[in-house]
């Protein structure tokens, strides 16, 4: 058993356990920074029990390898980023600990401890902002070495080879009203828009609702309302609020066009959308520019509240509060009233501008405090061991002859906040510097977005939620749920007491930073402005400072002020860089969610690998490429009969009077005339007469037409032609896709009339049914579409039938065609059969600039229709004459095959190779015994048949001939058997 | 360790000297380029150091590389579709080798290697045409299988399991990344040293045609006289055409990108997946960098989209499983224009004096180099280089299109 005096030892910072914490004090679990092991409470963060530990120094900064501690406290600064496990940057502040967890400090060589990368900063005068700009230039040679060297010191946590791939998944919701931020101005709005009755969302990134209310004093204003400020007050509301959804630990990333909000709940991806948005997203606190201000021990206020109240931790026992407004006071009297030793209060303002309430009560407990005063430097190595501070002379100059050194061991800073505003600016919402304030605030908002609370720039408890409900009303009516509330378009605003400081930096002789994730110093930023990146996002660009893990966050203020100051101009004239989703920092396996992208099978695919199929990747389907030896299947399709699954063809059905003008327009050639029962071939071109894609289509009945398409290309002219039927040319057509209700085999070759007759009642004698006609037929009891087709030159017929019958109609023919010799053959034979025949793939033997003049379809194109897609191209084509032709070759030695793709050459004087053409399409044909192929050539060696040519293979040449027609039954009289 | 970096060292509180300097606006130009980025800041530095023409100045509606410059993903390569287009680009790759030395500046040039993947035997063909048409133009390009594959990318996975499996790839061993802001720095610098006046936040709202020739540009600060324009604004070049009364064939559309947090380094090469519509490069800082194909609508907008980071994410973890808790840190986009052929449009126009440098789509960038160094000849001397005559404009009526998709469209 565990006395309260172990604990004590393990965890030396806890202080007595008090109401409001979030840890489990009764349990005690385990874990290791660094390889040593470490005591945590559930509820505690990583950061939080090491901090509990006496832990003070967490990373190393990315440049200079410094020391770094905890700052922020609220996952926003990169300071606590460390490695668990297989998961890199990770925010050590909100990360809950877990027994058993293994952290790593990130980047640091050999240890966090003693970082020899920290040597670096020795070399600092040598290293100023785009150093890497102005050296190792020359010698060149040695710029790679460089670059390795570079490239190896910088990185922050590591990505292992084999962390296994995780489960994510993602989340559709639709909604009235989002809440983004569950502070109190959070939840009035959205009790406020529930009440109305609208359907409310309401994100908060902690694990608990409350906001700052969790760990501050509720700041009061001097006007009392009657509105609870009470937390669990507003938190039981909501727990009693039917219309509300509460999704705590989940940060909202990002808005998107429409209203389209995306946020994220650990594993789980959230996709939102909604009618109006209230922004409830609080305030980033301002960290201050100092000397040393980097050096562990040196935080934020909210970071300090955040850990005294949450997780009982104190991390200093002397405490030196710098501030320059309430809320250092706040600070002051809460850790006061607690017990710890408040060192000194530095306030940066007159003693007669301080109101705070506690002020007589901290001054009469003896607290010393420093009016006009300011912080010059924080002293120590790697953790503050005290201040250093001065006095402000009448000018509010520095007056370096009162400097003073104070003993402490932990500086907290507290001058005021930079609103958390990127959701209301990436909708749209527009902002202007209030120099009153000290702050950049929202100053319009698109048509149902609200922005409340400390993320308007509103501190006062009451009047953040006298505000919050208005915006929640309206928010509400916007979704039209009652009425708007218009006197909050003409709020006159709050009278705020709070005032952020724009001293944002004392200037001293040490570092100062300005940008943590980046080491920039505020020197840097004034050398970058010197030379020339003097515009904002110039100097972002430059100095890099704003584009590391905070995203600005820390930041991008106190450069807004750097960059005014340096220009002599304004903060407004300044201007903000763009806010840019996430928001927060996302996984890639969070946006990935499940893997929507399947394997495509088809129905028959187990029969093919119970056949021992050789199955291959085509397009987005598993096909079998052969089933053992493809060129005696492709033997036995030219002698007897074969039957290939091509399932994975696009089937598109299109019903309506409007199909035959859609035909008209899409293909280049001609529709109206096409009887029902019959079948065309199809040709469909882009704007720029390219081929797109190939395939038939059927007339089955009145308005009703069968298309179908490429296996490859099947998704593309679907969108293709949804593309037209959206953009005007969907009047009467009813397009709907069929590729997986329907499967298809093609039974091919001179004994395929036999194998069919045997399982249908249908006449399929060639008088009955010639070539190029379609019939509905039941094969072996099912009801079937027949289409007298092929792609192999042979006798054949593609049977399309319902995908749940589908093993059994091929099982079927299968067994009819056992008889007559029947195989299964694959794509393999099949391309060495459509290649002897001499038809084309298209996106194989075409590409991106092949039209159907050159590509040997002038016949299809028919020029006299009125209008069709890629007509004006085609006409300046035809006019022109093709350049280059797609045409046939055989070679002249018989064993070599050239592979596809190689190009055809004509040697130039100088030795160099001229390319005119290339190869497209090659196999050896079994039926003819010589290798044949098809390739584009210039017109006017493609026109002569037999004109030999030169291919470069592996460095060689060899040569081939042209040869025109098809290479296996060239009048097509097998096909009309 | 460069002078340059000593002197600041040591120069206690005097400034580093200025990059670029502020100028008012001159009432007259020999040559007026519209448009900051890296295309016209490069131009302009060859006039000035090759022909000697100076008196020219580039006009910036924003700061200098605020548009494509700065936005794409900064992969150079050569290994292109059509020998036209691979001697083009391989010119490119010369001129980036040798130019942190050319402007004195890091452009941080890493040619570490680029691998276009193939997942089909579709594509292992079109990679197979690419690479012989590299090697006879004398680019070194070739094919490759998975073995080496993976020896040159252990984290991709060479599996026969994912939804796309890698059957080979184009390896271009010359290809790599840039820092691309400091490749439109380091011209903007040489060109203000030798005296081109560089003009940011200077729009041009109009341009003055007589009897058919271009002789003024307006601006938001004021009329400019000149003979001579050069439209290199890239995602915005059909708004300045317009301003003559030319159409183009060109159509605008973003094209997005993402990075995430820094990682210390594990991906040496750059990897490119044109059935996956991605490319992922690690920085030196050590951030993946990464983009997709265009968007599928015209747009002006660089808001970015969901549906973008949402496939991005599915197709990068297909080909790096391990990677599903790397954290993006933001994404962006930019516009491009995008011609018919996948090709650029260089040089003559109907309107004299009025030249273009446009229909960059996807691969601007990495031809910046040597699209100022020939646009900068065919200004000085009148007549079109060898090199971009491939690309005029009027290769459209002529029919003589140029035919890069294949190689360009998710090839960057």
């Amino acid at each position: 058993m565990r006395t309260e005096q172990d604990t004590l030892t393990i965890m030396p910072n806890r202080l007595q356990a008090k109401q409001g914490e979030v840890i489990d004090r009764s349990t005690t679990i385990r874990f290791t920074f660094d390889g040593r092991e470490y005591s945590a409470h559930p509820g505690d963060t990583v950061a939080s029990a090491l901090t509990a530990a006496g832990v003070k120094v967490l990373s190393r900064s990315f440049k200079y390898h410094r020391p770094r501690g905890l700052l922020c406290c609220a996952g926003h600064c990169p300071n606590c980023l460390v490695q668990i496990g297989d998961e890199p940057n990770v925010r050590a502040c909100t990360r809950p600990v877990e027994a058993g967890m293994e952290v790593q400090a990130q980047n640091v060589w050999p240890s966090l401890k003693r970082d020899l990368l920290s040597l670096t900063e020795l070399g600092s005068r040598f290293m100023p902002v785009g150093f890497y700009y102005k050296t190792f230039i020359r010698p060149q040679k040695l710029w790679p070495l460089y670059e390795h060297t570079l490239r190896h010191a910088a990185g922050l946590g590591e990505a292992h080879i084999d962390t296994p791939p995780g489960e994510f998944d993602k989340q559709y919701l639709h909604t009235d009203v989002v809440v983004a931020g569950g502070g109190p101005a959070g939840i009035s709005a959205a009790l406020t828009a529930a009440e109305a009755g609208a359907q409310v969302l309401l994100f908060d990134e902690n694990p608990t609702l409350g906001g700052h209310l969790r760990f501050t004093i509720p700041l009061e204003s001097p006007s009392s309302t009657e509105v609870s400020k009470d937390s669990p007050e507003l938190l039981e509301a909501v727990n009693q609020q039917p219309n509300i959804t509460v999704f705590t630990d989940t940060s909202v990333l990002g808005w998107y066009q429409d209203n389209w909000l995306c946020a994220v709940k650990g594993t789980r991806l959230l996709k939102i959308r909604t009618k109006s948005m209230v922004v409830a997203t609080g305030a980033y606190e301002m960290p201050l520019i100092f000397d040393n201000n980097d050096l562990p021990g040196v935080m934020l206020g909210g970071a300090v509240q955040r850990l005294v109240h949450l997780f009982g931790v104190l991390p200093g026992k002397q405490v030196v509060i710098v501030t320059a407004n309430e809320d250092g006071w706040d600070l002051a009297a809460d850790l006061h009233s607690l017990g710890v030793n408040v060192a000194a209060i530095v306030d940066e303002r007159e003693p007669n501008a301080c109101a705070s309430p506690y002020r007589d009560g901290l001054v009469n407990a003896g607290v010393p405090v420093f009016y006009r005063h300011i912080i010059l430097e924080a002293i120590g190595s790697s953790a503050v061991r005290g201040v250093m501070i001065a006095r402000l002379d009448e000018h509010s100059k520095i007056s370096r002859v009162t400097t003073q050194s104070l003993q402490c061991d932990l500086i907290v800073t507290s001058i005021g906040w930079t609103p958390a505003t990127e959701l209301a600016y990436m909708a749209g919402g527009k902002s202007e510097y209030n120099s009153d304030r000290a702050e950049i605030l929202p100053v319009s908002t698109p048509p149902g977005i609200y922005v409340v609370g400390r993320a308007a720039g509103i501190h006062v408890v009451d009047s953040q939620i006298t505000e919050a409900q208005q915006a929640g009303s309206n928010a509400a009516a916007f979704a039209g749920f009652g009425e708007f509330d218009e006197a909050a378009a003409q709020s006159p605003g709050v009278i705020e007491p709070r005032r952020t400081s724009d001293r944002v930096c004392v200037p001293g002789n040490k570092k100062r930073f300005v940008c943590y994730c980046e080491d920039v110093t505020d020197q840097d930023v004034e050398t970058a402005i010197a030379e020339g990146y003097d515009s904002i996002e110039l100097l972002k660009r430059y100095s890099t400072i704003s584009m590391g893990p905070c995203q600005g966050a820390m930041c991008s203020m106190n450069t807004i002020h750097l960059c005014a100051r340096a220009n002599g101009s304004t903060v407004q004239e300044t201007g903000t860089t763009t806010a840019r989703p996430p928001i927060t920092p996302v996984t890639l396996g969070a946006l990935a969610g499940q893997n929507m992208e399947p394997v495509q099978i088809t129905p028959i695919h187990q029969w093919h690998l119970d056949h021992s199929a050789d199955m291959m990747v085509a397009g987005l389907w598993l096909r079998p490429n052969h089933y053992g030896n493809p060129v005696a299947e492709a033997l036995c399709v030219r002698n007897r009969v074969g039957l290939i699954d091509v399932s994975p063809l696009g089937k598109l059905q299109l019903t309506g009077p409007g199909v035959p003008e859609l035909l008209e327009r899409i293909y280049i050639n001609q529709w109206r005339n096409l009887r029902a029962g019959r079948v065309r071939y199809g040709v469909m071109c882009n704007d720029e007469g390219v081929v797109l894609n190939d395939g038939v289509c059927a007339h089955l009945r009145d308005d009703t037409w069968y298309m179908t398409t490429t296996s490859t290309g099947a998704t593309t002219v679907f969108e293709w032609l949804q593309w037209w039927l959206q953009s005007g040319w969907g009047e009467g057509v009813h397009l709907t896709d069929l590729t997986d209700n329907y499967s298809a085999f093609n039974v091919a070759g001179p004994q395929s009339r036999a194998v069919l007759e045997k399982l249908t009642d249908r006449n399929l004698a060639n008088k009955a049914f010639p070539y190029m006609r379609i019939r509905s037929a039941r094969i072996a009891g099912v009801l079937c579409r027949l289409l007298r087709i092929g792609f192999t030159g042979e006798l054949s017929y593609e049977v399309h039938c319902p995908s749940g019958y589908a093993v059994h109609v091929w099982e079927a023919l299968m067994d009819a065609g056992r008889e007559f010799g029947i195989a299964p053959f694959g794509v393999e034979a099949q391309r060495i059969l459509r290649l002897e025949k001499g038809h084309i793939i298209v996106g194989q033997d075409t590409d991106a600039m092949s039209d159907p003049l050159s590509a040997n379809m002038a016949w299809a194109v028919k020029l006299d229709k009125p209008d069709f897609l890629g007509k004006p191209s085609l006409m300046r084509i035809f006019a022109e004459g093709p350049k280059q032709l797609l045409v046939g070759f055989k070679m002249v030695e018989p064993d070599v095959v050239p592979a596809e793709g190689l190009q055809i050459v004509v040697p130039e004087m100088d030795g160099q190779l001229e390319i005119i053409g290339w190869v497209t399409s090659s196999r050896f044909s079994p039926t003819l015994e010589e290798v044949i192929g098809l390739c584009w050539l210039p017109t006017e060696i493609a026109s002569q048949n037999g004109t030999s040519f030169s291919i470069r293979m592996d460095g060689h040449i060899a040569e081939a001939r042209v040869h025109h027609g098809a290479f296996y039954d060239p009048d097509g009289e097998r096909l009309r058997m | 360790m460069s002078i340059q970096l000593i002197r600041q060292a040591f120069s206690g509180d005097r400034p580093p000297p200025k990059m670029w300097r502020s100028h008012e606006l001159k009432e007259q130009y020999d040559v007026v380029i519209i448009g900051g980025g890296a295309h016209g800041l490069a131009c302009a530095y060859y006039l000035a150091k090759e022909h000697g023409i100076t008196n020219v100045a580039v006009l910036e509606k924003s700061y200098i590389g605020a548009g494509g410059s700065g936005r794409n993903t900064a992969i150079i390569r050569s290994n292109y579709l059509t020998p036209e287009g691979v001697r083009f680009y391989d010119e490119s790759v010369k001129l980036y080798e040798q130019l942190s030395a050319e402007l004195n500046f890091n452009v941080m040039f890493s040619q570490r290697g680029h691998l276009t993947l193939a997942h089909t035997d579709g594509g292992v063909n079109t990679m197979r045409r690419r690479a012989e048409v590299n090697q006879i133009e004398g680019v070194n390009s070739r094919l490759i299988f998975p073995d080496e594959i993976k020896s040159l990318c252990p984290y991709l996975d060479v599996s026969d399991h994912p939804r796309y499996p890698i059957l080979a790839a184009l390896y271009h061993p010359p290809g790599g990344i840039i820092r691309h802001d400091a490749v439109v720095w380091g011209y903007a610098h040489q060109a203000d040293v030798r005296g081109i006046h560089i003009h940011q936040n200077t729009a041009v709202t109009g341009i003055e045609v007589q009897d058919g020739k271009a002789t003024g540009v307006e601006t938001t600060r004021g009329c400019i006289k000149t003979g001579t324009v050069l439209n290199a604004t890239a995602g915005w070049a059909s708004t300045i055409t317009t301003m003559v009364g030319l159409q183009l064939p060109l159509i605008t559309i973003p094209l997005q990108a993402c990075v995430t947090e820094p990682l210390k380094p594990f991906l040496d090469v750059v990897v490119v997946s044109g059935s996956l519509h991605v490319y992922i490069s690690q920085t030196d800082r050590g951030e993946l960098v990464m983009g997709a194909s265009v968007d599928p609508f015209s747009s002006y907008s660089m808001a970015g989209s969901l549906t973008f980071l949402e496939g991005i994410a599915g197709h990068v973890l297909e080909l790096f499983p391990s990677l599903s808790h790397v954290r993006i840190l933001r994404q962006w986009a930019g516009i491009c224009e995008m011609p018919p052929d996948y090709s650029p449009i260089m040089g003559f126009t109907p309107v004299d004096g009025f030249l273009i440098d446009v229909g960059w789509g996807t691969y601007g960038f990495k031809a910046s180099p040597i699209a100022g160094k020939t646009l900068a000849e065919l200004i000085a001397t009148g007549k079109t280089p060898t090199l971009i005559a491939p690309f005029r404009l009027s290769r459209f009526e002529e029919n003589n299109l140029v035919g890069e998709k294949g190689a360009a469209a998710v090839g960057h």
